[in-house]
């Protein structure tokens, strides 16, 4: 048998072997991609924002396994698989946009779970939009977002405008006459002022008279405003910030031997840290959330909101949060507009925005509550339905006091203690 | 009246912590000669600390603050001849380079706080938590009352040191000509090394006041640098003295300015004083400034 080296024959295979790769592999992409669905979540599992970023992506990773322990997704009577790909957005606009586009053109996703901050969902829009890749973001909040009207873009979240404004008249109903006046404060940047602005509004709606309405720099110290609220006492107060600023508010307010009748803050309230942080402090102060694990919502896959929390928890280790339940409800959005399309991805552009196009005809129930995205307005592609939930931290638990409907414990007014 | 008298004893509490945070700032800079932008990393590495101590030993911050001094003492010592090398540089522009050092030394531990404590907000308790003296309308807060009362400690104590003790004699010989000090036969490098090893203590032990009286995460570092930096320029870089009048004026012009104005306009008008000050003063309110 010859060895000899054959530069005619190394070439010709060389060659051969090149335009099978060439011809081959395509194809066999392209079957590979016919069985899946792809899914690319852009979010910040890296940076600063990484312990939200990853909440988000345990939200669509459950629903990713739950769908797939089924088949995957239903489309006209086949099941296709969903597989999940990943974009770390380092808590940067501008990665989370470089990350959105690798997903989309190396990957070759065929639809996008937003990210965690809205920061970052502005930077991303613009790709989801050049692409037209429908994104489902399952935690932005800012009603900036939703301002652009941006066409491939959804969110599951009320914009926090909405849910403090609605929380606080939901309130302000629950107390009657015992409440008739109202302050608001909040850090002066986007997202604090929003839900400060969100409050205020809900003050003006449900009749209170607003002593005050004042904004405060982040590295503000608190106990001018702190002293100013003791001065005159209103029967509430509303706070907008982040966790850090709602524990400094508290040890300020305790520090100055003043505590408000009524407290209201927003999301980082219900968050175990704040609770650890604040110790007995907490008790008794209210906060906002557009879902919790004891109302009375289900649906197919999950079912009851109470079964989610319990699978969430099995699954990680902790209970969930609106945020994990909104990006796993994102799931469910995807596979009824996929439903509704009827057709088998791979989705090419054209398909994909009849995805959209579905996806905003949306209108279902899930153990997260009802999903429905606005067509006009100010809000565009938010998803306005859900009536937000005004929970109390009683003995450290977080439970739902109103609306009527939701709650699950007594409203506790005045907080024990009050000024 | 009763709001009044309540933002004067604010005003001068919050004077007393900004003055904690940066009489060691002035040391340094009046010593070394370095603007250390790692000023609010020492200062939220000391509330980390205090935070372990407490959690895990239970050791009260008014007992900790000792320890997390002597720990910090330590560390800055040890990084001291790293920050007077970096200094002292024969390279371009040793005191951008000594900038530029400290600026990646406080990335370095907020990087390192993240990693370790997480993004959240961490509570420092203390057995004066919450506690307060009431003097007819005004209510003081009995920790913001001890950060006060350490200020002037701290203040006492580096006078004392200064001006009563032959260290303190050095370092005010090295602080008005580093050659002409190291011909008279201080030893330079040492006695920097203790002045950065003194700083960072005291800036550490602020820390523990200041995350009892807020809470301490990772971003808040930016924040008391950039408190510090104000002080230290309405006092005159360097100059320690002045460091209790202008900690003292800027906290009673914040609280004033937040109770009468609007908080909203607070941090804009003591910049604004700032810009004046540097104007008309550039040497800071004693004139002792560089």
């Amino acid at each position: 048998m010859s060895h000899k080296f054959s530069r005619r024959k190394f070439l010709r295979n060389s060659l051969l072997g090149t335009g099978a790769m060439t011809l081959g592999f395509p194809a066999l992409n392209v079957s590979a991609q016919e069985a899946k669905i792809r899914c690319g979540v852009v979010t910040s599992l890296s940076g600063a924002n990484r312990f939200g970023g990853n909440l988000t992506r345990r939200g669509y990773d459950l629903w990713a396994e739950e769908i797939n322990k089924l088949g995957g997704i239903e489309i006209a009577g086949t099941r296709y698989p969903v597989e999940m790909f990943y974009g770390d957005a380092q808590s940067q606009p501008a990665s989370g946009a470089d990350a959105a586009e690798r997903l989309i053109i190396q990957d070759e996703v065929d639809v996008l779970f937003g990210p965690y901050t809205s920061g970052v969902t502005l930077a991303v829009q613009p790709i989801s939009q050049k692409y037209r890749v429908p994104m489902i973001s399952g935690s932005a909040e800012s009603p900036n977002v939703w301002l652009a009207k941006p066409a491939f873009n959804f969110g599951m979240i009320p914009a926090v405008d909405l849910t403090t404004d609605k929380s606080m008249v939901v309130l302000a109903d629950t107390l009657g006459d015992r409440a008739k006046t109202a302050s608001v404060i909040g850090v002066d940047e986007p997202f604090s002022k929003e839900t400060a602005e969100g409050f205020r509004k809900g003050v003006e709606e449900s009749g209170l008279d607003l002593l005050s309405y004042e904004l405060f720099p982040a590295e503000s110290d608190l106990s001018a405003i702190v002293s100013k609220l003791k001065s005159t006492n209103p029967d509430i107060v509303a706070v907008g910030g982040h966790e850090s600023v709602f524990i400094n508010f508290v040890n300020t307010a305790k520090a100055l031997n003043y505590k408000p009748k009524a407290l209201i803050m927003h999301y980082g309230v219900t968050s175990a840290a704040f609770i650890n942080e604040t110790g007995s402090e907490s008790n008794g102060i209210l906060g906002v959330s557009v879902w919790t694990a004891g109302l009375p919502y289900k649906d197919d896959l999950f079912g009851t909101a109470s079964d989610y929390s319990d699978l969430s928890f099995s699954r990680w280790g902790t209970r969930p949060d609106y945020t994990e339940a909104a990006c796993s409800a994102s799931g469910l959005v995807l596979q009824d507009a996929a439903r509704r399309l009827g057709k088998a991805p791979p989705w090419n552009q054209d398909t994909r925005a009849q995805l959209a196009k579905a996806i905003e005809d949306t209108d279902i129930e899930t153990f997260y509550g009802p999903v429905g995205f606005a067509k006009e307005g100010s809000h565009y592609h938010n998803n306005t339905k859900p009536v937000p939930v005004v929970i109390q931290i009683k003995n450290g638990d977080v439970v739902p006091v109103a609306p009527e409907n939701a709650s699950k414990g007594e409203l506790t007014y005045p907080i024990p203690g009050a000024s | 009246m009763d709001l009044f008298l309540q933002t004067l004893v604010n005003g001068i509490l919050i004077g007393g912590i900004l003055i904690c945070l940066t009489i060691g700032f002035q040391l340094t800079f009046g010593v070394l000669h370095v603007i250390d932008f790692a000023v609010g990393g020492w200062a939220m590495l000391g509330g980390y600390t205090a935070y372990w101590l407490v959690t895990l030993a239970g050791i009260d911050p008014f007992i900790s603050i000792f320890l997390v001094f002597a720990l910090f003492l330590l560390i800055g010592r040890g990084l001291g001849p790293l920050i007077y090398r970096v200094r002292t540089s024969r390279y371009a522009r040793p005191d951008l380079m000594a900038l530029a050092f400290t600026f990646g030394l406080f990335l370095f531990m907020r990087g390192g706080a993240l990693w370790l404590w997480s993004y959240n907000s961490r509570s420092v308790e203390s057995v004066l938590s919450g506690q307060f003296l009431s003097l007819g309308p005004v209510t003081i807060p009995l920790m913001r009352l001890s950060a006060f009362l350490m200020a002037m400690l701290f203040s006492l104590g580096l006078f004392i040191l200064l001006y009563r003790s032959r260290f303190g004699m050095a370092v005010r010989a090295l602080a008005q000509n580093r050659d002409h000090a190291g011909l008279m036969g201080v030893d330079v490098k040492r006695v920097s090394a203790w002045v950065y090893g003194i700083y960072t203590g005291l800036t550490a032990s602020a820390g523990v006041l200041i995350a009892t009286i807020y809470s301490v995460n990772p971003t808040v570092g930016i924040r008391y640098t950039l408190f510090a930096f104000f002080v230290a320029v309405l006092a005159g870089l360097g100059s320690v003295g002045g460091v209790l009048i202008a900690g003292l004026a800027l906290g009673l012009l914040e609280a004033y300015v937040a109770t009468y104005i609007g908080a909203r306009y607070s941090l804009l008008i003591v910049f604004g004083t700032l810009y004046l000050a540097l104007l008309v003063a550039p040497k800071g309110v004693l004139g002792r400034g560089i």
